[in-house]
């Protein structure tokens, strides 16, 4: 299997602060990974780095063979991001939306058409598309967002915590439409997590990651019975509890 | 146009269109409010003339009863003057006048001091009520039919004592002839006719020019600010598109409603000078302004629309750098805030007074500030003076280009996303 991601020792400093202290990790071709860790880990600034937002201090980052640093234009074209907190044009409706952020990628309408066709099947708003943005609820403009970010077919999506703060009814949808939608295209998604829940039932495999480290990589059964815990809850505190003990 | 920008600038420019405070503010109000502040000017002058040329009422006290007091009174009806004559005191006799008017006293005397060769002394006496520009018109029109009446006893005079003569020959002697040299040519017209035309339109066509300047300015300062606020940008960075296409579409887009709004300042400002131009010629007959160089020729308002522009290019360019640092849209509006003062600097300095006329070191930061040229090109529509003007286009292309090349150093940076402009330093 191909490698989507390789991160090899990713230092991230802003003034005063070493928000990523060498993260190395790696994601298979059709793979969901889970970054997990409390806040302030440095699950976003990593995935910031691979989107091409923020640059590294130092270390190094690929998509697809893309070098995230200096191919940026490249890397854009393989990934798709959706913002650990993210907005949409508030006066467009939501079928505009997705037809303008479509059409950066497709040159034909036809393309175009697609996309926003199964933006609408994902997203699962029906008529509700048709309104402004500025109307939706929390949950809905997250189901627009998701449905945006997958409608391209990326060859990596990367999903910064994408139900947090959403209710069980929204949460549930979107945690059902990131699998079947990775299964059915064989996608890789990176993802990032509090809910230790919504990781276990969506990972393939999983980092966490503390204090800008990773402390431990490995699929969710794996880290379970290694660190002999019922659920990934009891692995995560274990494991955040040792770092921080050592 | 690549795809990319070609999206973002239609993107760009619908989303200002429907910005009620972008139509109205940028477009709609200067459009409407040069015409407007013509045609006040036309009304109100208008209504002032035909008020003033209506018959004025002047109360009369007559103790003197001679016959120069006749001729008074004569004169002033002749002249569309109501006489009212009162009687007692001249103290009961001012309390007509309390609430506005004109009192005339001809006092005890008075024809037989002028007929016997002396100077007779008459009072006027103004009341002011409203402290309007009608009592005071009436004030110079009172002492204009005095004037005139003088005139009279001085030819009388005259034609007594020397006789044979030409009183005209005694009185004015020196005949003064007031003409204005434009450009060379000599101009029927007086020199503070002139004079106030050219303030006019040197004062007008800068302060819609600053408006539309700060407008702009925040509306492209806050371009980007929106977009963080309303965490739209962070998915726009990793989007296929180039950052500068991004920064382009934002410039692009702010600059189409800069363009929108120029030409809706020139043709106002147009109108408005040809409309208080109009009134000019009316005023000193069929004089070919035109002709005169009044009239401003076509390439005088081809150069003040394309200084205009690259005035809002600079403007908008400085700040969509600044505001590419600001963390939301308040504080992209506050650091316009602080940019607003050197737009206003060169148009209250060259509001009062000429280029010329100020010290060497203040001329030298007027023309290091783009916004000085569309001043000194609204001033030039007259002067025809365009040397300094075309210097500007230049220094302000190279100003665009340099803000620019910054804002695309900040943009392609990360600064974009964590970068944040604080005034204190940050603590480590
Ligand atoms: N622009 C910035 N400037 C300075 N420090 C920053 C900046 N962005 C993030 N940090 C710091 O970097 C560290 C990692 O932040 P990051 O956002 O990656 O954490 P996270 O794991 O995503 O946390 P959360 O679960 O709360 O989203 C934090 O200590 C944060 O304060
Ligand atoms: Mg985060």
């Amino acid at each position: 299997m191909a490698r989507v991601v390789v991160v090899r020792d990713l230092v991230k400093e802003y003034p005063g602060r070493r928000a990523l202290d060498g993260i190395t990790f790696e994601v298979e071709e059709g793979e969901i990974f889970g970054l997990i860790g409390p806040n302030g880990a440095g699950k976003t600034t990593t995935l910031r780095i691979l989107a091409t937002i923020i640059k590294p201090t130092s270390g190094y980052a690929e998509i697809c063979g893309k070098d995230v640093i200096r191919e940026g234009m490249e890397v854009r074209k393989l990934i798709s991001y959706l913002p650990e907190e993210a907005g949409a044009y508030s006066n467009l409706s939501g079928l505009e939306y997705l037809r303008f952020m479509a059409s950066f990628y497709y040159d034909d309408d036809e393309s175009i058409r697609g996309a926003v066709e199964s933006a609408i099947a994902i997203s699962g708003l029906g008529e509700r598309l048709k309104e402004k943005t500025s109307n939706y609820s929390k949950g809905m403009r997250r189901r627009l967002l998701l449905a945006r970010t997958l409608m391209v077919r990326p060859k990596l999506a990367i999903l910064d915590e994408p139900t947090s703060g959403l209710d069980v009814t929204h949460a549930y949808h979107l945690r059902r439409v990131i699998k079947s939608y990775s299964k059915d295209h064989g996608t890789t998604v990176l993802i990032s997590s509090h809910n230790m829940l919504e990781v276990e039932y969506l990972c393939d495999r999983v980092a966490l990651i503390d204090q800008g480290r990773i402390i431990e990589t490995g699929s969710p059964e794996l880290l379970k019975s290694k660190y002999s815990a019922a659920n990934l809850e009891d692995t995560f505190m274990k494991v955040v509890g040792f770092a921080q003990g050592s | 146009m690549p795809k990319g920008l070609r999206l973002l600038v239609i993107k760009e420019v619908k989303d200002l269109l429907r910005d009620p405070k972008i139509l109205i503010g940028m477009i709609l109000f200067p459009a409407l409010i040069l015409p407007l502040m013509g045609a006040a000017i036309n009304i109100s002058t208008g209504s002032l003339v035909e008020k003033s040329s209506g018959p004025l009422t002047v109360y009369v006290l007559d103790e003197d009863g001679g016959t120069v007091a006749q001729r008074i009174l004569g004169f002033l009806q002749d002249n569309n003057v109501e006489i009212r004559l009162v009687r007692g005191s001249y103290e009961e006799a001012i309390k007509n006048v309390a609430g506005g008017g004109v009192l005339m006293v001809l006092p005890e005397g008075l024809s037989q001091k002028i007929e016997s060769g002396a100077r007779g002394e008459i009072m006027i006496y103004y009341g002011f009520k409203e402290f309007s520009i009608l009592e005071s018109l009436n004030a110079q029109r009172m002492s204009g039919l005095l004037g005139g009446f003088e005139n009279i006893l001085v030819r009388g005079l005259i034609s007594e004592n020397v006789p044979g003569a030409n009183p005209d020959s005694i009185l004015n002697p020196l005949l003064v002839n007031e003409k204005s040299v434009i450009k060379g040519v000599a101009q029927p017209i007086s020199p503070y006719v002139l004079t106030n035309i050219v303030r006019m339109q040197g004062l007008m066509g800068p302060l819609v020019i600053m408006i539309v300047l700060i407008l702009a300015m925040q509306v492209a300062a806050t371009s980007i600010a929106i977009e963080k606020e309303a965490k739209t940008l962070e998915t726009l960075l990793t989007i296929p598109v180039s950052r500068l296409n991004i920064l382009f579409g934002k410039l692009v887009g702010s600059v189409t409603i800069a363009l929108l709004a120029t030409i809706a300042n020139v043709f106002a400002f147009t109108y408005y000078v040809s409309s208080i131009t109009s009134q000019v010629t009316s005023s000193i007959g069929n004089l070919d302004l035109a002709s005169v160089g009044l009239i401003p020729p076509p390439e005088g308002y081809f150069l003040l629309g394309l200084t205009l522009f690259g005035a809002l290019v600079s403007a908008l360019a400085l700040a969509l750098t600044l505001g590419t640092l600001a963390q939301d849209v308040r504080g992209a509006q506050s650091i316009i805030g602080i940019v607003i003062v050197p737009i206003f600097l060169p148009t209250i300095f060259l509001m009062m007074g000429d280029m010329q006329t100020l010290p060497f070191s203040i001329q030298m930061v007027l023309y290091a500030i783009p916004f000085t040229y569309p001043v000194l090109a609204s001033q030039s529509l007259i002067t025809g003076n365009y040397a300094p003007i075309l210097a500007g286009l230049v220094y302000m292309a190279f100003f665009t280009l340099f803000t620019l090349y910054l804002a695309a150093k900040v943009f392609t940076t990360e600064k974009v996303m964590t970068g944040r402009f604080s005034f204190k330093r940050r603590r480590l």
